[in-house]
């Protein structure tokens, strides 16, 4: 019963998750930029992956252009291919 | 015309004359192959985010010029060739652009620079003006209170002067004057008296 009461919890709690808002569109002042790894920095892991749409609420069309920025990025020792920048 | 940026990471242990020498002589390929160079822009030395060649650091050049796919492939022929040039990147930024546009905002750049170069000397003039006329005024000031003291003690001194000469002359004065002053004294003790009287009298 218990078990039961808390599945149901976990299930409406899914459903009532935060829509997350794509930070490019809430403010269209940004423009992503392969030059600026600081600001890039944020939408990479720990280990240098490209954080996926689905954590970071990003929009299609901007994960685009910021995924085509972070791979210039890399191109150019920018951003590491694997692992944190240290600075 | 295409609008192309190259960003290349120098050797950063070569001196300064090398990197000037590579940079002037991108700048002539770029206009011998039929394009416009626009702009250079120097990041300096920057920490690389993994060593290439076995350098952790390296000296960043973006270079910005307008041309066709034969000045691209130019310039990275070169690069490829010369071995001060670590790493570059060629990117498309503008698929067709209008040449005159391009010269008319590098005109338009440089006379920014020009006027912001200007205002910054006038700037600075007009503050070195400012801190000489404040020091101007500083010295007027000092000076000023300096007369001032002059005067006031050439005053004072006036006064003391002046001061002796009465003294002097009331001494001399004074004999003749000193019986009509104890008369005056002696009548004001006297109505000073009778006003205590007539208090006392209050109080009764």
């Amino acid at each position: 019963m218990a078990m039961q009461q808390r599945y149901k919890d976990r299930k409406k709690r899914r459903v009532y998750h935060r829509r997350k808002v794509c930070r490019f569109c809430a403010d269209s002042s940004i423009v992503v930029n392969y030059k600026e790894p600081r600001f890039l920095k944020h939408f990479i892991t720990e280990r240098g992956k490209i954080v996926p749409r689905r954590i970071s609420g990003t929009c299609a069309k901007h994960q685009r252009t910021l995924a085509t920025a972070i791979k210039r990025a890399r191109t150019i020792a920018l951003l590491p291919y694997v692992g944190t920048l240290d600075q | 015309m295409r609008r192309y940026e190259t960003t290349v990471i120098v050797d950063p242990d070569i001196s300064d004359d090398k990197r000037n020498q590579l940079s002037e002589r991108t700048k002539d390929l770029i206009a011998s192959q039929g394009g416009l160079f626009v702009n250079a822009d120097e990041w300096g030395n920057r920490k690389l985010a993994y060593e290439i060649k076995k350098k952790p650091r390296g000296y960043y050049v973006c270079l910005d010029f307008c041309g066709t796919g034969k000045v691209v492939d130019e310039i990275e022929r070169n690069f490829r060739i010369d071995d001060k040039v670590m790493k570059f990147m060629t990117i498309l930024i503008d698929k067709d652009v209008n040449i005159d546009a391009v010269k008319e905002e590098m005109a338009k750049a440089e006379t920014e620079r020009v006027e912001a170069a200007k205002a910054e000397a006038e700037k600075a003039e007009a503050a070195k003006a400012e801190t000489e006329k404040a020091e101007a005024a500083k010295a007027e000031t000092e000076k000023a209170e300096a007369a001032k003291t002059e005067t006031e003690k050439a005053k004072k001194e006036q006064a003391a002067e002046k001061q002796a000469a009465a003294l002097e002359a009331a001494t001399v004065s004074a004999d003749e004057t000193s019986s009509e002053e104890t008369v005056s004294d002696t009548a004001e003790t006297e109505t000073a008296e009778e006003s205590q009287t007539d208090d006392i009298k209050d109080g009764e």
